[in-house]
Protein backbone atom coordinates (compact mmCIF):
# COMPACT_ATOMS: atom_id res chain seq x y z
CA UNK A 1 0.00 0.00 0.00
CA UNK A 2 1.37 3.38 -0.98
CA UNK A 3 0.73 6.72 0.67
CA UNK A 4 -0.32 9.12 -2.08
CA UNK A 5 -0.96 12.86 -2.29
CA UNK A 6 -3.15 14.15 -5.12
CA UNK A 7 -2.78 17.88 -5.77
CA UNK A 8 -5.43 19.24 -8.14
CA UNK A 9 -7.94 22.07 -7.95
CA UNK A 10 -10.67 20.16 -9.82
CA UNK A 11 -12.76 18.89 -6.87
CA UNK A 12 -14.82 16.45 -8.95
CA UNK A 13 -11.68 14.91 -10.45
CA UNK A 14 -9.96 14.54 -7.06
CA UNK A 15 -13.08 12.88 -5.60
CA UNK A 16 -13.39 10.28 -8.35
CA UNK A 17 -9.61 9.73 -8.50
CA UNK A 18 -9.68 9.04 -4.73
CA UNK A 19 -12.30 6.31 -5.22
CA UNK A 20 -10.20 4.66 -7.95
CA UNK A 21 -6.85 4.94 -6.16
CA UNK A 22 -8.37 3.60 -2.93
CA UNK A 23 -9.78 0.71 -4.91
CA UNK A 24 -6.24 0.03 -6.13
CA UNK A 25 -5.33 -0.48 -2.47
CA UNK A 26 -3.59 2.80 -1.62
CA UNK A 27 -4.01 5.46 1.01
CA UNK A 28 -4.71 8.87 -0.56
CA UNK A 29 -4.84 12.48 0.63
CA UNK A 30 -5.87 15.47 -1.48
CA UNK A 31 -4.89 19.10 -1.75
CA UNK A 32 -6.63 21.74 -3.89
CA UNK A 33 -3.74 24.21 -3.93
CA UNK A 34 0.02 24.50 -3.39
CA UNK A 35 -0.66 25.92 0.08
CA UNK A 36 -2.66 22.86 1.10
CA UNK A 37 0.00 20.57 -0.39
CA UNK A 38 2.77 22.29 1.63
CA UNK A 39 0.66 21.81 4.77
CA UNK A 40 0.37 18.07 4.10
CA UNK A 41 4.09 17.77 3.42
CA UNK A 42 5.01 19.45 6.69
CA UNK A 43 3.98 16.42 8.72
CA UNK A 44 3.49 13.56 6.27
CA UNK A 45 5.78 11.60 3.98
CA UNK A 46 4.22 10.42 0.73
CA UNK A 47 5.42 7.63 -1.53
CA UNK A 48 3.91 9.22 -4.60
CA UNK A 49 2.52 12.66 -5.50
CA UNK A 50 0.14 13.27 -8.39
CA UNK A 51 0.52 16.94 -9.17
CA UNK A 52 -1.57 19.18 -11.41
CA UNK A 53 0.63 21.55 -13.38
CA UNK A 54 -1.62 24.60 -13.12
CA UNK A 55 -2.85 25.35 -9.62
CA UNK A 56 -4.74 28.42 -8.34
CA UNK A 57 -1.75 29.70 -6.35
CA UNK A 58 1.12 28.73 -8.66
CA UNK A 59 2.66 26.04 -10.78
CA UNK A 60 3.25 22.43 -9.80
CA UNK A 61 6.91 23.07 -10.60
CA UNK A 62 7.14 25.14 -7.39
CA UNK A 63 6.20 22.07 -5.41
CA UNK A 64 8.86 20.01 -7.21
CA UNK A 65 11.46 22.64 -6.24
CA UNK A 66 10.19 22.58 -2.66
CA UNK A 67 10.56 18.77 -2.54
CA UNK A 68 14.04 18.88 -4.05
CA UNK A 69 15.14 21.29 -1.30
CA UNK A 70 13.69 19.17 1.48
CA UNK A 71 14.27 15.55 2.44
CA UNK A 72 11.19 14.22 0.67
CA UNK A 73 11.89 11.31 -1.67
CA UNK A 74 8.47 10.97 -3.23
CA UNK A 75 7.88 9.88 -6.79
CA UNK A 76 6.08 12.64 -8.71
CA UNK A 77 3.65 12.35 -11.58
CA UNK A 78 2.67 15.66 -13.11
CA UNK A 79 -0.81 15.82 -14.57
CA UNK A 80 -1.36 18.19 -17.41
CA UNK A 81 -4.11 19.06 -19.83
CA UNK A 82 -2.22 21.87 -21.50
CA UNK A 83 -0.69 21.02 -24.89
CA UNK A 84 2.16 23.52 -24.49
CA UNK A 85 3.24 22.12 -21.16
CA UNK A 86 3.91 18.58 -22.37
CA UNK A 87 7.19 19.57 -24.00
CA UNK A 88 8.40 21.40 -20.89
CA UNK A 89 7.49 18.47 -18.65
CA UNK A 90 9.21 15.93 -20.88
CA UNK A 91 12.44 17.80 -20.18
CA UNK A 92 11.90 17.59 -16.43
CA UNK A 93 11.27 13.87 -16.33
CA UNK A 94 13.75 11.58 -14.65
CA UNK A 95 13.73 8.44 -12.57
CA UNK A 96 11.47 10.06 -9.98
CA UNK A 97 9.44 12.48 -12.10
CA UNK A 98 7.13 11.67 -14.99
CA UNK A 99 3.94 13.07 -16.44
CA UNK A 100 0.56 11.95 -17.66
CA UNK A 101 -1.83 13.91 -19.87
CA UNK A 102 -5.54 14.47 -19.39
CA UNK A 103 -8.00 12.87 -20.01
CA UNK A 104 -6.76 10.20 -17.61
CA UNK A 105 -7.66 6.54 -17.44
CA UNK A 106 -7.27 4.05 -14.61
CA UNK A 107 -4.34 2.43 -16.46
CA UNK A 108 -2.48 5.79 -16.41
CA UNK A 109 -2.69 5.85 -12.63
CA UNK A 110 -1.74 2.17 -12.31
CA UNK A 111 1.23 2.63 -14.63
CA UNK A 112 2.49 5.66 -12.72
CA UNK A 113 2.25 3.75 -9.43
CA UNK A 114 3.78 0.57 -10.81
CA UNK A 115 7.23 2.17 -10.61
CA UNK A 116 7.06 1.61 -6.91
CA UNK A 117 6.41 -1.15 -4.45
CA UNK A 118 3.69 -3.54 -5.37
CA UNK A 119 0.31 -2.61 -3.87
CA UNK A 120 -1.18 -5.20 -1.52
CA UNK A 121 -4.39 -5.86 -3.46
CA UNK A 122 -2.88 -6.05 -6.93
CA UNK A 123 -0.49 -8.86 -6.27
CA UNK A 124 -0.15 -10.32 -9.73
CA UNK A 125 1.08 -7.32 -11.65
CA UNK A 126 4.61 -6.60 -10.46
CA UNK A 127 7.65 -8.47 -9.23
CA UNK A 128 9.72 -7.31 -6.29
CA UNK A 129 13.48 -7.46 -6.36
CA UNK A 130 13.67 -9.54 -3.21
CA UNK A 131 15.13 -13.03 -3.56
CA UNK A 132 12.37 -14.23 -1.25
CA UNK A 133 8.96 -15.14 -2.65
CA UNK A 134 6.42 -12.42 -2.33
CA UNK A 135 3.67 -12.72 0.24
CA UNK A 136 0.40 -11.78 -1.39
CA UNK A 137 -2.00 -9.98 0.93
CA UNK A 138 0.85 -10.20 3.45
CA UNK A 139 0.45 -13.94 3.95
CA UNK A 140 -0.02 -16.08 0.81
CA UNK A 141 2.84 -17.49 -1.27
CA UNK A 142 2.53 -18.78 -4.84
CA UNK A 143 2.52 -17.51 -8.40
CA UNK A 144 0.76 -20.47 -10.08
CA UNK A 145 -2.33 -19.94 -12.21
CA UNK A 146 -4.51 -21.52 -9.52
CA UNK A 147 -3.20 -19.06 -6.94
CA UNK A 148 -3.54 -16.09 -9.30
CA UNK A 149 -7.21 -17.01 -9.68
CA UNK A 150 -7.51 -17.21 -5.92
CA UNK A 151 -5.91 -13.75 -5.54
CA UNK A 152 -8.42 -12.28 -7.98
CA UNK A 153 -11.29 -13.87 -6.04
CA UNK A 154 -9.89 -12.50 -2.75
CA UNK A 155 -9.63 -8.99 -4.22
CA UNK A 156 -13.28 -9.17 -5.33
CA UNK A 157 -14.49 -10.55 -2.00
CA UNK A 158 -12.65 -7.75 -0.16
CA UNK A 159 -15.00 -5.21 -1.71
CA UNK A 160 -18.10 -6.91 -0.32
CA UNK A 161 -19.37 -7.99 3.09
CA UNK A 162 -20.43 -11.45 1.91
CA UNK A 163 -19.87 -14.48 4.12
CA UNK A 164 -17.34 -16.87 2.63
CA UNK A 165 -16.93 -20.64 2.95
CA UNK A 166 -13.46 -22.01 2.27
CA UNK A 167 -13.33 -25.55 0.92
CA UNK A 168 -10.12 -27.50 0.65
CA UNK A 169 -8.20 -30.53 1.75
CA UNK A 170 -6.52 -30.62 5.11
CA UNK A 171 -3.30 -28.58 5.15
CA UNK A 172 -3.98 -26.32 2.13
CA UNK A 173 -3.90 -23.18 4.29
CA UNK A 174 -7.55 -22.28 4.81
CA UNK A 175 -6.82 -20.06 7.80
CA UNK A 176 -4.18 -18.16 5.80
CA UNK A 177 -6.68 -17.59 2.98
CA UNK A 178 -9.15 -16.29 5.59
CA UNK A 179 -6.38 -13.99 6.87
CA UNK A 180 -5.73 -12.82 3.29
CA UNK A 181 -9.41 -11.96 2.79
CA UNK A 182 -9.36 -10.12 6.10
CA UNK A 183 -6.18 -8.18 5.19
CA UNK A 184 -7.52 -7.24 1.75
CA UNK A 185 -10.82 -6.10 3.30
CA UNK A 186 -8.96 -3.93 5.80
CA UNK A 187 -6.96 -2.33 2.97
CA UNK A 188 -10.07 -1.72 0.84
CA UNK A 189 -11.93 -0.22 3.81
CA UNK A 190 -8.85 1.55 5.16
CA UNK A 191 -9.65 -0.15 8.46
CA UNK A 192 -7.80 -1.69 11.37
CA UNK A 193 -10.33 -4.36 12.34
CA UNK A 194 -9.24 -7.72 13.76
CA UNK A 195 -9.75 -11.30 12.73
CA UNK A 196 -10.87 -13.72 15.43
CA UNK A 197 -10.49 -17.44 14.77
CA UNK A 198 -12.12 -20.37 16.51
CA UNK A 199 -12.24 -24.08 15.77
CA UNK A 200 -15.76 -25.50 15.93
CA UNK A 201 -14.39 -29.05 16.00
CA UNK A 202 -12.25 -28.40 19.05
CA UNK A 203 -14.96 -26.98 21.31
CA UNK A 204 -16.80 -29.07 23.85
CA UNK A 205 -20.49 -29.22 22.97
CA UNK A 206 -21.47 -27.49 26.22
CA UNK A 207 -19.10 -24.60 25.61
CA UNK A 208 -19.88 -23.80 21.94
CA UNK A 209 -22.70 -21.35 22.71
CA UNK A 210 -20.57 -19.56 25.30
CA UNK A 211 -17.59 -19.37 22.90
CA UNK A 212 -19.69 -18.05 20.01
CA UNK A 213 -22.14 -15.77 21.77
CA UNK A 214 -20.51 -15.08 25.16
CA UNK A 215 -22.10 -15.31 28.59
CA UNK A 216 -23.07 -13.16 31.54
CA UNK A 217 -21.63 -13.69 35.01
CA UNK A 218 -23.39 -16.62 36.70
CA UNK A 219 -25.08 -17.77 33.47
CA UNK A 220 -24.09 -21.36 34.31
CA UNK A 221 -22.01 -23.21 36.87
CA UNK A 222 -18.43 -22.05 36.46
CA UNK A 223 -19.32 -18.76 34.73
CA UNK A 224 -17.47 -16.71 37.30
CA UNK A 225 -17.29 -13.63 35.12
CA UNK A 226 -18.78 -12.06 32.02
CA UNK A 227 -17.26 -13.21 28.70
CA UNK A 228 -17.61 -11.75 25.21
CA UNK A 229 -18.25 -14.29 22.46
CA UNK A 230 -16.24 -14.45 19.25
CA UNK A 231 -19.02 -12.70 17.29
CA UNK A 232 -18.63 -9.65 19.53
CA UNK A 233 -14.84 -9.81 19.62
CA UNK A 234 -14.72 -9.83 15.82
CA UNK A 235 -16.91 -6.73 15.64
CA UNK A 236 -16.42 -4.87 12.33
CA UNK A 237 -13.77 -7.42 11.40
CA UNK A 238 -13.68 -11.08 10.46
CA UNK A 239 -14.81 -14.17 12.34
CA UNK A 240 -13.12 -17.35 11.14
CA UNK A 241 -15.02 -20.52 12.02
CA UNK A 242 -12.76 -23.46 11.22
CA UNK A 243 -14.13 -26.99 10.81
CA UNK A 244 -17.67 -25.63 10.65
CA UNK A 245 -19.04 -29.02 9.60
CA UNK A 246 -17.94 -30.46 12.96
CA UNK A 247 -20.35 -28.20 14.85
CA UNK A 248 -23.11 -30.29 16.48
CA UNK A 249 -26.23 -30.07 14.35
CA UNK A 250 -28.44 -29.14 17.32
CA UNK A 251 -26.28 -26.01 17.90
CA UNK A 252 -26.68 -24.83 14.34
CA UNK A 253 -30.12 -23.15 14.70
CA UNK A 254 -28.57 -20.72 17.24
CA UNK A 255 -25.84 -19.85 14.76
CA UNK A 256 -28.42 -19.43 11.99
CA UNK A 257 -30.34 -16.93 14.10
CA UNK A 258 -27.24 -14.76 14.54
CA UNK A 259 -26.39 -14.95 10.84
CA UNK A 260 -29.91 -13.91 9.88
CA UNK A 261 -30.47 -11.17 12.45
CA UNK A 262 -26.90 -9.91 12.99
CA UNK A 263 -27.68 -9.86 16.70
CA UNK A 264 -26.41 -12.04 19.55
CA UNK A 265 -27.80 -12.63 23.00
CA UNK A 266 -25.08 -13.83 25.42
CA UNK A 267 -26.01 -16.85 27.57
CA UNK A 268 -27.88 -15.64 30.63
CA UNK A 269 -28.36 -12.22 29.04
CA UNK A 270 -31.59 -10.51 28.11
CA UNK A 271 -30.34 -7.84 25.75
CA UNK A 272 -29.57 -8.41 22.09
CA UNK A 273 -26.27 -6.97 20.86
CA UNK A 274 -25.66 -5.94 17.24
CA UNK A 275 -22.79 -7.69 15.45
CA UNK A 276 -21.40 -6.77 12.05
CA UNK A 277 -18.50 -9.07 11.24
CA UNK A 278 -17.86 -11.05 8.07
CA UNK A 279 -18.03 -14.77 8.79
CA UNK A 280 -15.48 -16.94 6.98
CA UNK A 281 -16.07 -20.62 7.62
CA UNK A 282 -13.91 -23.53 6.51
CA UNK A 283 -14.22 -27.24 6.01
CA UNK A 284 -12.18 -30.03 4.45
CA UNK A 285 -15.33 -31.72 3.19
CA UNK A 286 -16.53 -31.22 -0.38
CA UNK A 287 -19.86 -29.54 -1.11
CA UNK A 288 -21.25 -32.92 -2.25
CA UNK A 289 -20.13 -34.54 1.00
CA UNK A 290 -21.69 -31.76 3.05
CA UNK A 291 -25.00 -32.25 1.23
CA UNK A 292 -24.94 -36.06 1.42
CA UNK A 293 -23.75 -36.46 5.00
CA UNK A 294 -26.11 -33.74 6.30
CA UNK A 295 -23.46 -32.46 8.72
CA UNK A 296 -24.57 -28.93 7.99
CA UNK A 297 -28.13 -27.69 7.80
CA UNK A 298 -29.06 -26.46 4.34
CA UNK A 299 -30.19 -23.04 5.61
CA UNK A 300 -26.88 -22.57 7.47
CA UNK A 301 -24.93 -23.60 4.37
CA UNK A 302 -26.60 -20.94 2.24
CA UNK A 303 -25.99 -18.29 4.91
CA UNK A 304 -22.34 -19.20 5.35
CA UNK A 305 -21.44 -20.04 1.76
CA UNK A 306 -22.70 -16.87 0.09
CA UNK A 307 -19.36 -17.09 -1.67
CA UNK A 308 -17.80 -20.58 -1.60
CA UNK A 309 -14.07 -20.61 -2.42
CA UNK A 310 -12.14 -23.77 -3.26
CA UNK A 311 -8.47 -23.74 -2.31
CA UNK A 312 -6.33 -25.87 -4.64
CA UNK A 313 -4.33 -28.78 -3.17
CA UNK A 314 -0.54 -28.47 -3.40
CA UNK A 315 -0.26 -31.22 -6.04
CA UNK A 316 -2.35 -29.01 -8.38
CA UNK A 317 0.14 -26.14 -8.06
CA UNK A 318 3.51 -27.85 -7.97
CA UNK A 319 5.23 -24.82 -9.48
CA UNK A 320 4.70 -23.11 -6.11
CA UNK A 321 6.65 -25.76 -4.17
CA UNK A 322 10.09 -24.13 -4.79
CA UNK A 323 8.70 -20.77 -3.59
CA UNK A 324 7.15 -22.30 -0.48
CA UNK A 325 10.31 -24.30 0.25
CA UNK A 326 12.43 -21.13 -0.05
CA UNK A 327 10.12 -19.22 2.28
CA UNK A 328 9.96 -21.99 4.92
CA UNK A 329 13.74 -22.46 4.89
CA UNK A 330 14.29 -18.72 5.20
CA UNK A 331 11.96 -18.62 8.24
CA UNK A 332 13.87 -21.45 9.91
CA UNK A 333 17.28 -19.96 9.03
CA UNK A 334 16.18 -16.70 10.61
CA UNK A 335 14.81 -18.38 13.71
CA UNK A 336 17.90 -20.54 14.34
CA UNK A 337 20.51 -18.20 12.85
CA UNK A 338 21.61 -20.65 10.14
CA UNK A 339 22.39 -20.18 6.44
CA UNK A 340 21.18 -23.41 4.82
CA UNK A 341 20.43 -23.30 1.12
CA UNK A 342 18.50 -25.55 -1.24
CA UNK A 343 20.24 -27.57 -3.93
CA UNK A 344 18.49 -27.85 -7.31
CA UNK A 345 18.05 -31.63 -7.00
CA UNK A 346 16.50 -31.24 -3.55
CA UNK A 347 13.93 -28.79 -4.90
CA UNK A 348 13.26 -31.28 -7.72
CA UNK A 349 12.62 -34.06 -5.17
CA UNK A 350 10.23 -31.83 -3.24
CA UNK A 351 8.43 -30.94 -6.46
CA UNK A 352 8.17 -34.57 -7.60
CA UNK A 353 6.37 -35.65 -4.43
CA UNK A 354 2.57 -35.29 -4.30
CA UNK A 355 2.26 -33.96 -0.71
CA UNK A 356 -1.12 -35.48 0.18
CA UNK A 357 -0.96 -33.54 3.46
CA UNK A 358 -0.47 -30.38 1.38
CA UNK A 359 1.46 -27.32 2.61
CA UNK A 360 1.29 -28.41 6.26
CA UNK A 361 3.06 -31.66 5.34
CA UNK A 362 5.66 -29.85 3.19
CA UNK A 363 6.43 -27.42 6.02
CA UNK A 364 6.67 -30.31 8.48
CA UNK A 365 9.04 -32.26 6.20
CA UNK A 366 11.30 -29.21 5.78
CA UNK A 367 11.29 -28.59 9.53
CA UNK A 368 12.21 -32.25 10.16
CA UNK A 369 15.04 -32.01 7.60
CA UNK A 370 16.25 -28.77 9.20
CA UNK A 371 16.51 -30.40 12.62
CA UNK A 372 18.34 -33.43 11.22
CA UNK A 373 20.86 -31.42 9.16
CA UNK A 374 24.50 -30.94 10.11
CA UNK A 375 24.93 -27.57 11.84
CA UNK A 376 28.19 -26.87 9.96
CA UNK A 377 26.85 -27.82 6.51
CA UNK A 378 25.58 -25.29 3.99
CA UNK A 379 22.85 -27.53 2.58
CA UNK A 380 19.89 -29.19 4.18
CA UNK A 381 19.76 -33.00 4.43
CA UNK A 382 16.45 -34.26 3.12
CA UNK A 383 15.09 -37.63 4.32
CA UNK A 384 15.09 -40.50 1.80
CA UNK A 385 11.34 -40.86 2.07
CA UNK A 386 8.90 -38.01 2.61
CA UNK A 387 5.95 -40.28 3.37
CA UNK A 388 4.44 -39.97 6.81
CA UNK A 389 1.96 -42.48 8.32
CA UNK A 390 -0.80 -39.97 7.63
CA UNK A 391 0.24 -39.21 4.09
CA UNK A 392 0.41 -42.89 3.10
CA UNK A 393 -3.23 -43.27 4.18
CA UNK A 394 -4.16 -40.27 2.10
CA UNK A 395 -2.09 -41.55 -0.79
CA UNK A 396 -3.87 -44.89 -0.72
CA UNK A 397 -7.24 -43.20 -0.72
CA UNK A 398 -6.07 -40.95 -3.47
CA UNK A 399 -4.79 -43.83 -5.61
CA UNK A 400 -8.31 -45.04 -6.30
CA UNK A 401 -9.03 -42.56 -9.03
CA UNK A 402 -10.49 -43.00 -12.48
CA UNK A 403 -7.98 -43.83 -15.19
CA UNK A 404 -6.05 -46.55 -13.31
CA UNK A 405 -6.19 -50.16 -14.49
CA UNK A 406 -7.56 -52.98 -12.34
CA UNK A 407 -4.15 -54.67 -12.48
CA UNK A 408 -2.53 -51.48 -11.23
CA UNK A 409 -4.92 -51.14 -8.30
CA UNK A 410 -4.59 -54.87 -7.49
CA UNK A 411 -0.81 -54.52 -7.40
CA UNK A 412 -1.09 -51.50 -5.11
CA UNK A 413 -3.49 -53.34 -2.78
CA UNK A 414 -1.13 -56.32 -2.51
CA UNK A 415 1.82 -54.00 -1.80
CA UNK A 416 -0.05 -52.06 0.92
CA UNK A 417 -1.28 -55.29 2.53
CA UNK A 418 2.21 -56.80 2.56
CA UNK A 419 3.59 -53.59 4.07
CA UNK A 420 0.92 -53.78 6.74
CA UNK A 421 1.86 -57.31 7.80
CA UNK A 422 5.61 -56.81 7.50
CA UNK A 423 5.85 -59.00 4.38
CA UNK A 424 4.10 -62.05 5.88
CA UNK A 425 2.66 -63.58 2.67
CA UNK A 426 0.37 -66.14 4.34
CA UNK A 427 -1.23 -63.45 6.48
CA UNK A 428 -1.43 -61.03 3.53
CA UNK A 429 -3.12 -63.72 1.37
CA UNK A 430 -5.63 -64.36 4.14
CA UNK A 431 -6.38 -60.62 4.43
CA UNK A 432 -6.75 -60.34 0.65
CA UNK A 433 -9.08 -63.37 0.51
CA UNK A 434 -6.88 -65.33 -1.90
CA UNK A 435 -4.73 -68.45 -1.51
CA UNK A 436 -1.04 -68.10 -0.71
CA UNK A 437 -0.30 -69.75 -4.05
CA UNK A 438 -2.33 -67.12 -5.91
CA UNK A 439 -0.47 -64.37 -4.06
CA UNK A 440 2.87 -65.93 -5.06
CA UNK A 441 1.67 -66.16 -8.68
CA UNK A 442 0.65 -62.52 -8.68
CA UNK A 443 3.96 -61.38 -7.20
CA UNK A 444 5.80 -63.56 -9.71
CA UNK A 445 3.92 -61.96 -12.61
CA UNK A 446 4.77 -58.48 -11.27
CA UNK A 447 8.42 -59.51 -11.07
CA UNK A 448 8.44 -58.70 -7.36
CA UNK A 449 9.05 -62.21 -6.03
CA UNK A 450 12.40 -62.22 -4.39
CA UNK A 451 12.47 -65.54 -2.57
CA UNK B 1 8.28 41.72 -32.55
CA UNK B 2 5.49 43.51 -34.50
CA UNK B 3 1.78 43.80 -33.58
CA UNK B 4 0.83 41.06 -36.04
CA UNK B 5 3.18 38.57 -34.40
CA UNK B 6 1.98 39.61 -30.92
CA UNK B 7 -1.65 39.06 -31.98
CA UNK B 8 -0.83 35.64 -33.42
CA UNK B 9 0.88 34.58 -30.20
CA UNK B 10 -2.02 35.86 -28.13
CA UNK B 11 -4.49 33.93 -30.31
CA UNK B 12 -2.42 30.77 -29.92
CA UNK B 13 -2.41 31.20 -26.14
CA UNK B 14 -6.20 31.66 -26.13
CA UNK B 15 -6.62 28.57 -28.30
CA UNK B 16 -4.41 26.50 -26.01
CA UNK B 17 -6.31 27.77 -22.99
CA UNK B 18 -9.62 26.69 -24.60
CA UNK B 19 -8.19 23.26 -25.40
CA UNK B 20 -7.01 23.02 -21.79
CA UNK B 21 -10.48 24.01 -20.59
CA UNK B 22 -12.06 21.32 -22.76
CA UNK B 23 -9.74 18.66 -21.35
CA UNK B 24 -11.00 19.35 -17.81
CA UNK B 25 -14.53 18.00 -18.37
CA UNK B 26 -13.15 15.27 -20.68
CA UNK B 27 -10.88 14.18 -17.84
CA UNK B 28 -13.84 14.07 -15.43
CA UNK B 29 -15.87 12.07 -17.97
CA UNK B 30 -13.02 9.60 -18.41
CA UNK B 31 -12.50 9.07 -14.68
CA UNK B 32 -16.23 8.83 -13.93
CA UNK B 33 -16.49 6.18 -16.68
CA UNK B 34 -13.62 4.27 -15.02
CA UNK B 35 -15.51 4.45 -11.73
CA UNK B 36 -18.67 3.05 -13.37
CA UNK B 37 -16.56 0.20 -14.77
CA UNK B 38 -15.25 -0.57 -11.29
CA UNK B 39 -18.75 -0.52 -9.80
CA UNK B 40 -20.13 -2.88 -12.46
CA UNK B 41 -17.15 -5.23 -12.47
CA UNK B 42 -17.15 -5.59 -8.70
CA UNK B 43 -20.85 -5.61 -7.83
CA UNK B 44 -20.52 -2.42 -5.80
CA UNK B 45 -23.59 -0.30 -4.88
CA UNK B 46 -25.09 1.11 -8.09
CA UNK B 47 -25.91 4.51 -6.58
CA UNK B 48 -22.23 5.43 -7.08
CA UNK B 49 -22.53 4.51 -10.77
CA UNK B 50 -25.72 6.53 -11.16
CA UNK B 51 -24.08 9.52 -9.54
CA UNK B 52 -21.14 9.14 -11.94
CA UNK B 53 -23.49 8.98 -14.95
CA UNK B 54 -25.16 12.26 -13.88
CA UNK B 55 -21.75 13.91 -13.50
CA UNK B 56 -20.75 12.69 -16.97
CA UNK B 57 -23.88 14.33 -18.43
CA UNK B 58 -23.01 17.64 -16.74
CA UNK B 59 -19.41 17.46 -17.98
CA UNK B 60 -20.65 16.76 -21.53
CA UNK B 61 -22.59 20.03 -21.41
CA UNK B 62 -19.54 21.91 -20.07
CA UNK B 63 -17.37 20.43 -22.79
CA UNK B 64 -19.93 21.33 -25.46
CA UNK B 65 -19.99 24.92 -24.22
CA UNK B 66 -16.17 25.13 -24.42
CA UNK B 67 -16.21 23.74 -27.98
CA UNK B 68 -18.74 26.42 -28.97
CA UNK B 69 -16.37 29.07 -27.65
CA UNK B 70 -13.56 27.41 -29.57
CA UNK B 71 -15.65 27.52 -32.72
CA UNK B 72 -16.45 31.22 -32.22
CA UNK B 73 -12.80 31.97 -31.56
CA UNK B 74 -11.79 30.22 -34.80
CA UNK B 75 -14.36 32.23 -36.80
CA UNK B 76 -13.37 35.63 -35.36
Amino acid sequence: MLKILLVDDDAEFTEVACHIIEFLGHDICTAGSLKEAYEWLENTTFDHIFLDFMLPDGSGLHLIDHLKNSNHESYITLITGHPLVKGILAGLCGPKVNYIAKPLQREDLEQALSRQEKPINAPHKNKTNSRLPQKHFDCLIGESEAMQELYTIISRIALTKANVMLLGESGVGKELVAQAIHNATNVAANGEAEMVATNCGALAKDLIASELFGHEKGAFTGAIGKKDGVFLRASSGTLFLDEITEMPIDMQPNLLRVLESNKVTPLGGTKEIDVNCRVISATNRSVEEIAESKVLREDIYFRLAVFPVSIPPLRKRKEDIPLLAAAFLEELNKEYNRTYQWRAEQIQRLTDYDWPGNIRELRHAIHRAFIMSDVDATNLTLPKDFRSPFSSVSENQHSLSAGRTIEDVEKELIRVTLDDVDGNKSLAAKMLGISTKTLYNRLHSYGELED
Amino acid sequence: MNDHQTNEQSEERDLNQLIHDARGPLNRISMQAELIKLVLENDMPTDKALDAVNKILVSCQTCSHTLEQLSKSAKS
